[in-house]
């Protein structure tokens, strides 16, 4: 249908097609163009074919018709007495409200003080919905990175907003302890820097559970990862605690290596069969994001062979879990009394900034049962003994504090599709939740826990009980997270739902990407972040590649404050397309979403 | 005997209230209800001669006399507004707004007002407003004239399309000898429907387009059809009740199969089947349509013709539809009630409703925010197709069919338009896609 005035001003770059027969004399309006939303429904439909030659709405707004033309037509120069040419420099010029989306060539080249007025275009992509949303974020003032920038002055949302009174509820202070070397030996003890395992531990540790029936050690340098790996079940750095509780006091962190568990059953059947990550490591996982092994980590790998066919069970997969966190009891008894070198100190506070927007991260997290588990608060950082599994819990929201999530609150039990699941290495150092929690022009009042049930009427049910505990903590706004792809979306959607039919403004971060036709939608998901960094938009099968990533997490927050500020956020295209996201990362100043090609082109 | 019945209700306003008993003998002309007190509606008068057998809150119904006259009780003398308020009439285009009300307040001077003949026709079939142009244009002018004079209107426009030569030609010529102090002009239409939509004649010829819940005064015009202005003449210089309508007869009739009768002075009160018969009887039919095909609406034998009844039709069988059907409702044609009554006649469910996003709700109807031209209706088609309909059934004027044309068919979804049974009961070309014509 044809545009109104203001819809037009959104698609000034997209092509101009007549949205209905006009004749000749015609002084071309808004009224006479078909909207560009709809047109990758007409192309799919066979009822519109755009062409190079076409122009676009801003170069025909105004000309004159000079010949009579059919109904959804693109239009071209030899119909109109005149184009308006656009510059280059008229482009980039701050129209005020409704540049579209030209992002990429403008952001870069235009210094950033420039941007004010300019929009942030942040996409996602999928089609319904959910899918393909692209969001054009006009940003009144400044670039509003995340605090740690200190680029910009206070952004948008909080140039309005009073900036909140810092009031410290507790630190935690994270050592991070310099480890150069593993090795499997006669003993566990760390010495210089050098953690050596005992090789027999591995019998020890088989026997805490029934289900495990084998378990095998060995250490993959940073030089040696083309190596073949079974499904890549975890990876879990090596914390503990040596004063306080989990999110208060000491927490020392080796620094430098993290376990990395594999498994299979009796059979050798990948216990993530289908879905698994099998393969060489170097091309199975994404080095360097934040629940994956960084490039320079030593990796200790546990691999373990659990009961057959016990792979798609809950006991099965746990098992493997528990008897690998024996063995890293075992290292992190010997890091409490380790004292070598501290590479890092980092203070994480949990704190409240009165006046500002109340904000709370809501993560959707597997509960469906089999391996979708986690296991919430263990004794441990990242431990799995101490802890109350997700599932047995009902699924419920848990709230945790940003310091308790930051002090290894969450055992992660990843599943099938490791690309879009969060390992337990993520939560330790979730972007979102540094993001948020250092946010001096937000007040993040905790990070609520939510686990996906298997069965549609659960997940309505713990989806009902979120949308009570939102309303009742009295947000400004929320960011809500999924991981995975499909069924869990079905959760996620009624979180959206639950927040935005309150009022309170939402955000939604999720892996969509491509087949986001499949994910549904509903009237709230308006905000939405993609994960995805798949060249072909899929879910690859390597692990922790479509995650939350720091340039996820600063869109995510940038989008929520320009949300929570009334400031317009631009629906995105109907396709997936990256360059919308890079358009919103060229904006924040972020650095570009680069794809993986892992073979799911199309 | 023949019964005429006279319903209450024959237009815009309150009912009328039956000013006779049963029993009473009364005489063509004469006045049997009357404008409820201080309120708006209209009179109704007998157009025969007879005994009035019963009257309810409905409908006076009276008997007619074996013998019948052409002459009538006049109405009493008076001022032109007086005798036209006691005249019964009401706006003859369809809408039967009662014309004493319309033309109750004069244009101030300086506001330079103008009345406007509405002489579009614009609904196919229909063509007695047509033909009374070409046969008494003087008539039509005359009546133009005293419509001005009790405006106190600066100018008059009849607006008619440029395809009715002779009947544009007729006018030229009664113009020649047209007195009148005011300047009066034709104004040439194209041939679209629907250019007789009353804010559409008014953007035509005054180049001013009213918001959809306007009318024609908030732009200094009083807009008439060709029926009223001669019949304003007939009350004011001759007297004359609105006792007796001009009509289009057609479609599916035995003697005359396919073809368009125009009759005059119908007696208002007559039934349907009385008219059918008059004009050789019925042939197989699908419905009969009162009204044109546009905007017409489903009526029965039985039924009478009142003073807004322009066309009789009798459409062409319906052919079993397909099995799911999403409508396209316009403000311009078939209201959502009517094609859903359409849909059911074709055996078709209906899977999928959706507006033109032109039809704003006004008061108890629905008017379109630019006549004619059409705001593109491919999203609607889309929605329509993912409804899961196979085919769309649409009452669109031409441009906007247009446009329906331009892509429903190349989705696999064949059009049907709410006219189309009438259409082809006269061998009319359906209202489909608009051809181009050559440039002239």
């Amino acid at each position: 249908m044809s545009m109104t005035k203001e819809m037009a001003q959104q698609h000034l770059k997209d092509p101009a097609v007549f949205c209905c027969r006009r004749q000749k004399g015609l002084v071309i309006s808004e009224a006479d163009l078909e909207d560009p939303d709809i047109f990758d429904d007409m192309e799919e439909a066979g009822l519109l074919k755009l062409s190079d030659d076409g122009l676009t709405v801003e170069q025909v707004l105004g000309s004159t018709l000079t010949k009579d033309v059919e109904a959804l037509t693109p239009i071209t120069k030899d119909v109109l007495d005149h184009v308006h040419e656009v510059s280059t420099e008229d482009k980039k010029a701050p129209a005020a409200s409704a540049e579209p989306s030209v992002p990429a060539e403008t952001a870069k080249t235009v210094p950033q003080a420039s941007i004010d007025n300019g929009v942030l275009h942040i996409h996602i992509d999928q089609a319904e919905k959910l899918s393909g949303f692209t969001l054009d974020i006009p940003l009144p003032k400044g670039p509003g990175l995340p605090p740690v920038s200190a680029a910009g002055p206070a952004s948008a949302a909080s140039a309005a907003a009073p900036t909140g009174k810092k009031k410290v509820i507790r630190t935690l202070v994270k050592k991070h302890m310099k480890i150069t070397d593993v090795v499997i030996g006669d003993e566990t003890k760390i010495e210089n820097g050098t953690i050596t395992i005992d090789g027999s531990i591995v019998e020890k540790a088989v026997k805490e559970d029934p289900l495990c029936k084998s378990l095998a050690l060995d250490v993959i340098k940073p030089d040696q990862r083309h190596v073949y790996t079974n499904t890549i079940m975890d990876v879990c750095p090596i914390a503990t605690k040596v004063e306080g509780e989990l999110g208060e006091g000491v927490t020392k962190v080796a620094d430098g290596v993290v376990f990395m568990l594999t498994g299979v059953d009796e059979d050798g059947v990948q216990v993530h069969e289908f879905g698994s990550s099998e393969g060489y490591l170097d091309e199975k996982m994404y080095f360097g994001h934040p629940g994956c092994a960084d490039k320079n980590d030593i990796i200790i790998r546990c691999h373990a062979v659990i009961a057959r066919k016990s792979g798609m069970t809950r006991p099965g997969p746990f098992a493997a879990h528990k008897c690998e966190d024996y063995i890293i009891q075992a290292v992190r008894d010997q890091l409490k009394k380790y004292d070598g070198e501290v590479v890092r100190e980092e203070l994480c506070e949990d704190c409240r900034r009165e006046g500002n927007p109340r904000v709370v991260l809501v993560k959707e997290i597997m509960g469906q049962g089999a391996m979708h588990d986690n296991v919430i608060c263990p004794t441990e950082p990242c431990g799995v003994k101490g802890g109350q599994k997700n599932v047995d819990c009902g699924n419920v929201p848990i709230m945790l504090t940003p310091n308790q999530v930051r002090d290894g609150s969450i055992h992660a039990l990843t599943c099938i599709g490791p690309a879009t699941k969060e390992m337990t290495r993520h939560y330790i150092r979730e972007p979102l939740v540094e993001g948020l929690a250092a946010d001096p022009e937000l007040d993040l009042i905790g990070v609520v826990f939510v686990g996906s049930p298997q069965v549609n009427d659960e997940k309505m049910w713990v989806s009902e009980r979120l949308g009570t505990l939102l309303e009742t903590l009295d947000i400004d706004g929320c960011i809500i997270t999924t991981e995975g792809f499909g069924n869990n979306h079905i959760d996620f959607i009624q979180h959206i739902g639950q927040a935005g039919k309150r009022g309170i403004p939402v955000v939604g971060v999720s892996f969509c990407a491509y087949q986001g036709q499949l994910v549904v939608g509903n009237k709230y998901a308006t905000a939405m972040v993609e994960e995805n960094m798949d060249a072909g938009g899929f879910e690859n099968n390597i692990a922790g590649c479509s995650c939350v990533t720091p340039e996820v997490a600063a869109r995510a927050i940038q989008m929520l404050k320009n949300k929570m500020a009334g400031v317009e956020v631009k629906p995105a295209p109907k396709k997936w397309n990256n360059a919308v996201i890079n358009a919103n990362n060229d904006l924040l100043g972020l650095s570009e979403t680069v794809l993986v090609d892992s073979g799911t082109l199309h | 005997m023949p019964e005429y019945i006279f319903p209450l209700r024959q237009g815009v306003g309150a009912p009328s209230v039956p000013c006779v008993k049963e029993g009473e003998t009364v005489r063509r002309g004469q006045r049997i209800a009357d404008i409820p007190e201080g309120k708006l509606g209209s009179a109704i008068h007998t157009s025969v001669s007879g005994i009035v057998r019963a009257v309810t809150d409905e409908a006076v119904r009276i008997e007619a006399a074996a013998e019948q006259t052409k002459d009538y009780v006049p109405l009493e003398n008076a001022d032109p507004l007086s005798m036209i308020r006691a005249s019964g009439l009401v706006g003859l285009g369809g809408a039967g707004f009662p014309v004493w009300a319309k033309l109750g307040k004069p244009f101030a001077p300086e506001k330079k007002g103008c009345v406007i003949i509405n002489a579009a026709e614009c609904e196919p079939i229909l063509s007695h407003n047509i033909d009374s142009v070409e046969k008494r244009p003087e008539d039509v002018l005359r009546g133009l004239a005293i419509e001005m004079d009790v405006m106190h209107a600066a100018r008059g426009f009849i607006a008619i399309k440029k395809k009715h030569t002779a009947a544009v030609a007729a006018l030229q010529k009664a113009l020649a000898a047209y007195t009148g102090e005011k300047p009066v002009n034709i104004h040439l239409l194209p041939d679209m429907y629907p250019m007789g939509e009353e804010r559409a004649i008014v953007r035509e010829v005054l180049g001013e387009l009213l918001p959809p819940d306007a009318i024609p005064l908030a732009a200094g015009a009083v807009v008439s059809n060709v029926e009223t202005a001669v019949r304003i003449h007939e009350a004011v210089d001759l007297g004359k009740p609105m006792i007796d309508k001009d009509l289009t007869v057609a479609g599916k009739l035995k003697t005359h199969p396919g073809e368009t009768i125009v009759m005059h002075d119908v007696p208002v009160g007559i039934s349907v089947g009385d008219i059918f018969q008059m004009n050789g009887g019925l042939d197989e039919y699908g419905e009969l349509v009162m009204g044109g095909p546009f905007t017409g609406h489903r009526t029965e034998i039985k039924d009478p013709v009142i003073k807004t009844t322009g066309g009789l039709i009798a459409a062409e069988c319906f052919p079993k539809g397909p099995e799911k059907i999403g409508l396209l409702v316009c403000a311009c044609g078939a209201s959502e009630e009517r094609m859903k009554e359409l849909a059911a006649s074709y055996g078709s469910e209906v899977v999928d409703i959706e507006y033109c996003k032109q039809a704003m709700p006004v008061r108890n109807t629905r008017k379109c925010l630019n006549p004619g031209k059409c705001p593109g209706q491919v999203a609607k088609v889309l929605a329509i197709r993912k409804a899961g309909a196979g085919a769309i059934l649409i009452g669109n004027c031409s441009d906007c069919t247009n446009t329906v044309m331009s892509c429903a068919p190349q989705l696999g979804l064949p059009v049907y338009h709410s006219t189309d049974l009438a259409l082809r009961a006269v061998n009319h070309k359906l209202i489909r896609k608009i051809h181009i014509a050559p440039e002239s």
